[in-house]
């Protein structure tokens, strides 16, 4: 069987499972945010953090809400690293610096799991289970919890109310992430990854020498890794190492679930906003990207072509052989395009094409299916500019969903869209001009001059459009734990993630206090493909053009060259 | 005469009653390299960055051009730079004259319309006596009088006498038309001129609001507000000019990481290709060349807001009398009882009519002539003056006729004219009754005729009165439909006759026997399922039942004035759900 087919095969029975899928869970996570009873876990969280889960929150609440329990969990997390020293089962790892600390806490909070640092000779047992990993429920479930507050904004009228935030949080954790967490730990285990609190072993390389490794809950980390769109890996190497990823079936497994609740989350606005059909437009347009990103991405793979091949003398540079071009090119699409940022394949060596579409796959915003939660209301920001540019073709105001698009919801939208390219490119081209960042591209070595090129911009533009999109892949290369990258990335993981949260939830509360329009022959069919279309060209132009220029000079100028 | 005018359809450009292009409008469309040459120093004069902000794509191309003027101007032997900049102020001074042009059009049609403002006296009335005063010194509530020859001086309604008045300035419809105190016909323009009479017109309008006077300030775009759609495309453009702005500035530092250091103009001459400066450089000009459109079909919008709502509007309120239908019931048909012919009975209803002035006597005699050839006979044709008498019709005997040489001829009322005939010994045909049933029930009006010469009085047959519904209307309300619009007939005949006129229309749902209160719940029950509910009709007395809707907007008014005759203006008056958000924040803006 050729490599090619294989690719395909795998990319069909992936598809097949998320069809197969896609109802039910939907139609779960529906249920749930539906339901007015409380489980008696839950009850009983309520009572000890002291929230009220049934009173009805505006959008300032709610907002109020999500910054709050973020903003501790920053914190938390912060000081548990700080004083790792101290703690049991640290392995005897030593506290982390307050920059790198900062950097960890922000990226586990912001869902963006960006790794400054090797999780193997970085963090022990307490903060990778009791921090890390628990940041790994929290941190997907805000993003759901927002996701569903802007679906109600959608669905309610003349109200205001978006539903309780505590609610939410604690319901996406207790009926959704843990069990399905469980199912797929089980699985892993059962593949061969491993669960274990062991200590530090000493084990001979095939390469002569020796290197220590620890065990750990690596499987438990690695199913709510995928599941939460979090990526932060137990291991330095992430998915493609093998204690986490053994082997080809557990990489599409794992494909699968970075996937299964994004996708699954249109059928539940679909339900929650009494129409179906609403949400097959939406997955069809999240869909069409990820298959036409993928596509591409193994034709650049698999054609050949760039410095990384030429210097290697194969398309297998920085990819694992246990799962070759195809299923690599199939997950470095989806985790770049689900702000998951697992990789189990290194992107720095993917052709300059290829890292280009991995790049681009994050610049346009993680709306294809995107992050958990964050996919959704991104994707629906987009649809909400999308309505808008077709409402004034059609000569009428332009309404989605029953709702006006006025110029308080274009206001927010087009704030929304503004956050994430100001934080990429800002930060890229301040560090380009100081004179030390620079410094932490590494791989200037065979270069005469000391310069990187195209390929070490790539890496600084990747590392903050990583950032600001949370998705927390990196491209290898970069010294990244320095002071300001440390400092920087944290920031533009933050206010990634948290700005534009605050438009959505705004956006949410102006639309649910709305009175609907009744649909009549001349309102804007919105779950039709011509719609559908129409969505996936208002992202690629809007995105697509916003970053041209910086992704002309570094993948492109590398794939040409 | 008639008082009816043939309908222009408002809505149809096509129409061959479109206004005369002698009317002393300014076609739209047309390139006039005049015009250009005109506009060339407003484009000039906007330059003004106080006036550039507004638009914030061009003011950002402005910006720019001034940059690169200052930078090829410290390298003068740059001809590229020169050449960028020259680019540039062409792409401000463009979008500037676009706007210049458009406002140039609408100038000249205001000019014309200008010319029918003429500063004129008026004749007020006060302590009995009559004063000359100029018409800029009327103030709402005095009382003017106009005779034949006179300019009516302002917008008002005639609260005393009828007379017929060109108001081809305003509608550029050269055929007069009546006013008349009372009624739906009362209102008057200033600037029209009465033909003939005499009538006292009550001033309505203070002096610089009239109607002329808003026609003006909107095809000059003096009134132009931006619309709430506006506004928001506004905002997308401002943001993705900062999107790009971004993308531009951040790309020197690469650029110079890369080793490929631009110069500014580069720089700049990239943004103002990526910003979106065609949608930014047209959309005032296209504001203020769509209201001139507007105009120029008769169409007056009072602002942009109220196009933007008429584009909203899903639910359309039409009066049935003088909107669907010509206004008047009209004669339709002759039919005749056993025993009688056809031609008896058109002879018998044409001389009964021959002395009737409404509307429908006079549609009775014009049928007869017609359709069966019957030419209208002069009171001297009828033998002696001396043996004929004309019957008026009267509430209380609820028909008329006339009687001639000993023949009786009566129309009128079926129950009225059978007992006339019964007083008179005669006997009712079996199938009256069930003509006069089956007439009914289509949703006409039956005339029985009865005559009575030497003794026999005998029925001869039923007049098919009908209300005649205009031409093209099912198409229109076709259109209507396909644009998602609902159609609501509104009518005070009772639910058989309006079923009947709704179902030759076409229109989706109509509302008979229609009181005040009931037009009123039909509007709120529309509106609380969120429905923009749009009223037209021909009448001023109309409009009041949208009345809550609009008081919530404030100074704006979409379309205050009722149109001056039937189908010649359209009249929307839009109204927003009384809590509508949109409205406040709009207003806010």
């Amino acid at each position: 069987m050729s490599s090619e087919l294989s690719a395909v095969l795998q990319l069909a029975a992936l598809i097949g499972a998320l069809a197969l899928v896609y109802r039910p869970l939907g139609d779960y996570l529906a249920a749930v945010y539906r339901s007015g009873r409380h489980l008696r876990a839950e009850r009983w969280i309520y009572r000890c953090v002291g929230a009220d889960p049934d009173t009805a929150m505006r959008w300032p609440a709610y907002l109020r809400g999500v910054l709050a329990f973020s903003g501790v969990s920053v914190l938390f997390l912060y000081l548990l690293q700080r004083v790792q020293g101290g703690l049991p089962l640290s392995l005897g790892f030593s506290s982390i610096t307050p920059a790198q600390a900062f950097n960890t806490a922000a990226s586990f909070v912001s869902n963006t799991n960006w790794q400054s640092y090797a999780g193997e000779q970085a963090m022990g047992h307490v903060v990778q289970t009791a921090g890390l990993a628990v940041q790994n429920f929290l941190s997907a479930a805000v993003g759901i919890a927002v996701a569903i507050a802007l679906v109600r904004g959608f669905a309610r009228s003349r109200t205001g109310e978006l539903g309780n935030f505590w609610a939410d949080l604690v319901r996406t954790v207790v009926r959704v992430l843990i069990p399905l967490s469980v199912i797929a730990a089980v699985v892993l285990v059962a593949c061969g990854a491993i669960q274990n609190f062991a200590g530090i072993h000493e084990v001979g390389q095939l390469t002569g020498g020796s290197r220590q490794l620890n065990g750990g809950a690596v499987a438990s980390q690695e199913a709510i890794k995928e599941i939460g769109t979090n990526g932060g890996g137990f291991f330095n190497a992430n998915s493609a190492f093998p204690f986490e990823n053994p082997n080809a079936f557990t990489n599409l497994f794992e494909i699968f679930l970075i996937l299964v609740i994004p996708f699954a989350l249109t059928r539940t606005f679909g339900v929650l906003v009494g129409n179906v059909r609403q949400g097959y437009a939406i997955l069809a347009a999240m869909g069409l990207i990820w298959l036409g990103f993928t596509a591409l991405m193994m034709w650049t793979e698999f054609h050949h072509g760039g410095p990384a091949l030429q210097a290697a003398g194969g398309a297998m540079e920085g990819k694992e052989q246990r799962f070759g071009v195809g299923a690599s090119s199939i997950f470095a699409t989806s985790t770049t395009l689900t702000s998951t940022g697992a990789v189990d394949a290194m992107h720095s060596s993917f052709t300059g094409f290829g890292g280009g579409i991995a790049l681009l796959g994050m610049m346009l915003g993680e709306i294809a299916p995107g992050g958990v939660g964050s996919g959704l209301y991104g994707m629906l920001v987009m649809a909400v500019i999308a309505v808008f540019i077709a409402g004034l073709m059609v000569g009428r105001t332009p309404e989605y969903l029953g709702k006006k698009i006025g110029s308080r919801e274009i206001k927010l939208a087009a704030c929304y869209i503004l956050v994430t390219p100001a934080l990429a490119l800002g930060f890229t081209a301040v560090s380009m001009v100081l004179s030390t960042p620079p410094d932490s591209i590494l791989n200037t070595a065979g270069n005469a001059t000391g310069h990187s090129g195209a390929h070490g911009f790539s890496e600084v533009l990747y590392a903050f459009t990583s950032g600001a999109n949370n998705n927390g892949s990196a491209f290898a290369g970069l010294g990244a734990n320095t002071d300001w990258y440390n400092t920087t990335i944290g920031l533009a993981m933050l206010l990634g993630r948290f700005l534009p949260m605050v438009f959505v939830l705004a956006l949410a509360g102006s639309l649910a206090e709305q009175k609907p329009v009744p649909e009549t022959a001349g309102t804007l069919r919105t779950e039709k493909p011509l719609f559908a279309g129409l969505l996936v060209g208002a992202v690629i132009i809007v995105t697509g053009l916003t970053y041209f220029p910086a992704l002309a000079l570094g993948p492109m100028a590398e794939g040409l060259s | 005469m008639s008082t009816t005018t043939p309908v222009r359809p408002a809505l149809d450009g096509t129409s061959p009653h479109r206004h005369d292009p002698d009317g002393g409008r300014v076609s739209g469309g047309l390139f006039d390299p005049r015009q250009l040459l005109t506009s060339l120093p407003d484009a000039f004069r906007k330059l003004d960055p106080r006036v550039m902000a507004k638009s914030p794509v061009m003011f950002v191309v402005e910006i720019g051009s001034v940059l690169t003027t200052v930078l090829a101007a410290t390298d003068p032997g740059d001809w590229f730079g020169w050449a960028i900049t020259a680019w540039l102020w062409l792409t401000v001074l463009f979008a500037n004259l676009a706007e210049a042009v458009a406002e140039g059009r609408g100038k000249a049609q205001a000019d014309t319309l200008r010319k029918a403002k003429t500063d004129t006296e008026a004749r007020r009335l006060a302590d009995g006596g009559e004063e000359r005063v100029p018409g800029t010194a009327l103030r709402v509530g005095d009382l003017v009088v106009c005779e034949a020859g006179d300019v009516i001086p302002g917008d008002g309604d005639v609260v005393e006498g009828v007379a017929s008045v060109d108001e081809s300035a305003i509608t550029g419809e050269s055929a007069p038309v009546i006013r008349e105190s009372g009624g739906d016909r009362c209102a008057v323009t200033g600037g029209t001129k009465v033909l003939s009479d005499r009538i006292v017109i009550k001033i309505t309008a203070r002096p610089g609001e009239t109607f002329i006077d808003r026609m003006i300030n909107l095809v000059e775009g003096a009134a132009r507000q931006k619309t709430p759609n506006e506004i928001a495309l506004n905002i997308l453009l401002a943001s993705l000019t900062i999107v790009f702005l971004l993308a531009v500035v951040t790309l020197q530092p690469f650029a110079i990481y890369a080793g490929a250091e631009q110069t500014m103009i580069v720089l700049t001459a990239l943004l103002v290709c990526l910003i979106p400066t065609t949608i930014g450089a047209l959309l005032s000009a296209i504001g203020i060349a769509g209201m001139d459109r507007l105009v120029q079909r008769n169409v007056l919008a009072m602002s942009g807001r109220a196009v933007e709502a008429a584009g909203d509007v899903s639910t359309l309120l039409l009066d049935k009398t003088g909107t669907i239908t010509l206004g008047n019931r009209q004669a339709a048909e002759f039919v005749p009882v056993d025993g009688a012919t056809e031609a008896e009975l058109a002879d018998a209803a044409q001389l009964s009519s021959l002395a009737d002035e409404t509307p429908e006597g006079r549609s009775i005699v014009v049928l007869a002539k017609e359709v069966y050839g019957l030419r209208a006979r002069h009171e001297g044709e009828l033998g002696h003056a001396a043996s004929l008498t004309f019957v008026p019709f009267t509430a209380q005997t609820r028909m008329s006729g006339v009687d001639v040489d000993g023949t009786s001829v009566r129309k009128g009322a079926a129950g009225a004219v059978m007992a006339w005939v019964r007083e008179r010994g005669g006997l009712i045909p079996a199938d009256a009754q069930e003509k006069v049933d089956a007439i009914s029930a289509a949703g006409g009006t039956p005339l029985l005729v009865a005559a009575d010469g030497a003794g026999s009085p005998s029925v001869l047959g039923v007049i098919h009165l009908k209300d005649v519904v205009k031409e093209g209307m099912r198409e229109r309300f076709d259109e209507l439909r396909r644009m998602g619009i609902k159609t609501v007939m509104i009518t005070g005949d009772n639910p058989l006759t309006a079923k009947a006129i709704a179902a030759e229309a076409g229109v989706d749902d109509f509302l008979a026997e229609a009181t005040p209160e009931d037009k009123m719940a039909l509007i709120k029950r529309e509106q609380a399922g969120g429905k923009l509910v749009a009223m037209t009709g021909d009448g001023p007395k109309k409009a009041p039942a949208l009345a809550p809707g609009r008081r919530r907007r404030g100074h704006e008014t979409p379309a205050r004035r009722p149109p001056r005759r039937p189908g010649t203006w359209s009249t929307w008056t839009p109204t927003r759900p009384s809590s509508s958000r949109s409205w406040r924040s709009a207003n806010s803006c």
